[in-house]
């Protein structure tokens, strides 16, 4: 059973009480003088809001609640001449950018760019908070950006430098719920998580189930070929979905507990594996089902399907709109940057239609919110066969009705840490 | 004066090496087992003044290792894959030490090298062979099926725990094998002449002198093994991936993993170090006896 962090022995800890002060933050919609509140960021501002707060006290931002952060300094002014020269470092996912375009941005402007790849992006904070990396912009995602903010970490936005941000991109992220105006970020891709199966092994017609998310449990047949993402909000996310909880964000004990029971049957039905490879695996054919982000199965129809397997077997479902969990990932510009004017630039090039098309058809396999992408066009064109056609999203997808993962209080993130934990240790079911 | 210190002086790099190295690193690890976490960044923020010390991350791993514990099942786990891997280990690895140190004459070089050479390759790298080797199509199953073992491919990378350990003795051998014969290329052949003329049969001479003398050995060799088995957690990740075969270290690494519970990690690889210890301890008072037992022996 997953433990209540209350019930925890350490709860009389100077670290207890200093996570009690930030639950008992306020939530302050767009309040500018938050952050300058705070000396460090260990500091955690009190509030009389009484709503539930993240990292550094800020608001928890959710698609039918919008946040605007509170900026910690001003932005750079307008009309500024971009640096050159020396080393321009991104900092992101190996492998997650192509390099053809970073070369080319730093033959445009006279530096060498570095790629610097983290683990993840909790970690990449981190590394970024110790000082052991100096990169000038790096990705995020929004359930990440209230550590980005609260601790200083990425600066504050001129957007007269973005202009491709309003020119190209999905209205729904050029003001995003979790970064009101943006402020912060500017998004990059964009995701939905579903199913992802091998037509020709599965029998099943996965789609046409009452509830999808069902294969898992009904899956005895192929036990060994069935695997869920390697991550805690993903697997717990799913099993509570699949229960017609929509609350994805819940920090709810019981709900979690629920959630990892669920999960930990499925040990005994398909001796259920979990990785972050079936982009890879499912058009290899080394797993038949898999819970899989939609990018993955047009990256894996770009890269990985073998020659002679045709596209038709490979297979994905999402949830429709209101039921699909769906998120974008962000870029921002790191607080130690040197090129400031310069990292703006380059968060406009990454906007660019061009650009950011190459991106995602030459290398990435996981779309960017450009309005110019449909996914008609896209089949049309060739880069997505016809049976993959829902996995690429559209901006409707991304409304305030929409299920995102957001961030979580430190309690909720310790839960639901704890119940994957419980979930990886393969104990009883 | 100066000799007084001379030869102590050739101590100097080893221990400098040993507290730069292992005691300053595992005391931070102390720090942050034993510490807090900055509530924004969720980096570990460790605390070095053992008075101000905060016990209750270690005392709830300890909730969490004891019976009934959510991690209960994956600890026992975690001991038996790896005394079955060591278990398979001595009884491929003896007899191959066994063999070089005493019978392959002008061979024992190039069977050494052969022993070592896989080590020339990542252990990661040898992994993701594995993975090709024992795909339902690779190799493994193609060799099976043609000497009748299998009548039909066997899925190997679906979750199995055998498949697990049959990499972890995959992975580690070597470096049992080699004190082995170490320690079996050194016992004194008059030893055994002695048993011989006494009336010894080869296996009476083995079980009575061969085995005990070679104890310092596989005890070395064991250490050298089970230490990094316990905290291994790449192995279960690439030829299994099912949470039904994941070991400890696979908590460790969830839980350093850039989450809010850093500590957690920490506390876990504590008690982990301390179970090592004791294991360690027994080493350490065996093999002082196994000396003294061999000490008699040659005086004799």
């Amino acid at each position: 059973m997953t433990h209540h962090p209350k019930e925890r022995a350490n709860s009389l800890s100077r670290r207890g009480f200093l996570l009690r002060g930030a639950g008992a933050a306020a939530a302050l919609y767009g309040a500018p003088g938050l952050l300058a509140a705070c000396s460090n960021t260990t500091s955690v501002p009190a509030g009389a809001g009484g709503e539930q707060a993240g990292p550094g006290g800020l608001p928890l931002a959710r698609p039918n609640r919008r946040v605007i952060l509170p900026r910690w300094e001003d932005p750079i002014e307008s009309g500024l001449k971009p640096e050159t020269g020396g080393t321009f470092t991104v900092f992101n996912y190996p492998s997650y950018l192509y390099k053809k375009l970073l070369t080319e941005f730093g033959a445009k402007h006279d530096v060498a760019v570095q790629y610097t790849p983290f683990d993840n992006i909790n970690s990449g904070l981190q590394r970024l908070a110790s000082g052991a990396v100096t990169p000038d912009v790096m990705e995020i995602t929004p359930d990440t950006l209230n550590i980005g903010v609260a601790g200083k970490l990425i600066k504050p936005l001129n957007l007269d430098y973005i202009p491709n941000l309003q020119k190209n991109i999905w209205p729904q992220l050029v003001d995003p719920f979790y970064d009101g105006e943006s402020r912060y970020t500017v998004p990059y891709t964009c995701y939905a998580t579903g199913i992802a199966w091998r037509a020709d092994e599965i029998k099943e017609d996965i789609a046409a189930m009452d509830q999808p998310w069902d294969i898992f449990w009904e899956s005895q047949a192929y036990s060994g070929k069935v695997a869920l993402l390697s991550e805690n909000r993903e697997t717990i996310g799913m099993a509570l979905l699949r229960k017609g909880i929509t609350d994805i964000n819940t920090e709810d004990p019981a709900l979690v507990d629920r959630a990892v029971s669920d999960l930990k049957e499925l040990y005994g039905i398909c001796n259920i594996k979990v990785d972050d490879l079936q982009y890879q695996t499912v058009p290899e054919g080394s797993s038949w089902l898999h819970q899989a982000w939609s990018g993955d199965m047009i990256a894996g129809y770009i890269y990985y399907l073998p020659k002679g397997t045709p596209a038709s077997a490979l297979a994905y479902w999402k949830a429709p709109r209101g039921k699909v969990p769906v998120q974008n990932d962000c870029f921002a510009i790191c607080s130690t940057t040197k090129k400031p004017v310069l990292s703006h630039l380059f968060l406009n090039y990454l906007l660019d239609n061009g650009i950011a098309y190459s991106n995602f058809v030459n290398f990435n396999g996981y779309q960017p919110p450009l309005n110019e992408i449909d996914p008609s066009t896209l089949v049309r064109k060739g880069v997505v066969p016809e049976n993959l056609e829902n996995s690429v999203l559209t901006d409707g997808d991304f409304g305030p009705s929409s299920l995102q993962y957001g961030t979580l209080t430190s309690r909720g993130q310790q839960l639901w840490e704890d119940g994957y934990s419980n979930f990886l240790a393969g104990g009883g079911s | 004066m100066y000799h007084r210190w001379l030869w102590p002086a050739f101590a100097l790099p080893g221990v400098l090496w040993l507290v730069l190295l292992f005691i300053v690193p595992f005391y931070a690890v102390l720090g942050v087992a034993l510490g807090t976490v900055d509530p924004v960044l969720f980096q570990p923020v460790p605390i070095w003044n053992p008075l101000d010390w905060n016990v209750g991350w270690l005392s709830e791993v300890l909730t969490r290792l004891g019976p009934g514990g959510i991690w209960f099942d994956v600890e026992v786990r975690t001991i038996v894959y790896v005394l079955i891997s060591l278990a398979l280990c001595l009884l491929i690895g003896y007899p191959v030490a066994y063999y070089t140190a005493r019978h392959a004459g002008r061979w024992k070089g190039l069977i050494l090298i052969l022993i070592i050479l896989p080590l020339w390759i990542s252990y990661m790298m040898r992994m993701l062979a594995w993975v090709n080797l024992l795909q339902l199509n690779g190799w493994v199953n193609s060799v099976l099926m043609f000497t009748h073992v299998l009548s039909q491919p066997r899925d190997w990378l679906g979750g199995s725990a055998s498949t697990v350990i049959f990499a972890l003795v995959y992975g580690y051998i070597p470096y049992l094998i080699l004190p082995l014969f170490a320690a079996l290329d050194r016992i004194d052949r008059s030893h055994l002449e002695a048993a011989r003329d006494l009336g010894a049969s080869r296996w009476s001479a083995f079980r009575t002198v061969t085995l005990p003398l070679s104890k310092i050995g596989i005890l070395g060799g064991a250490v050298l093994i089970t230490l990094p088995m316990f905290g291994d957690y790449y192995t279960p990740n690439i030829v299994s991936g099912s949470p039904k075969t994941t070991m400890i270290g696979n908590q460790i690494d969830l839980y350093f993993h850039g989450g809010p519970q850093p500590t957690i990690g920490a506390a876990l690889t504590i008690v982990m170090a301390a179970f090592l210890l004791v294991l360690m301890l027994y080493y350490l008072r065996s093999i002082h006896r196994a000396q003294h037992e061999t000490g008699a022996v040659g005086a004799l």
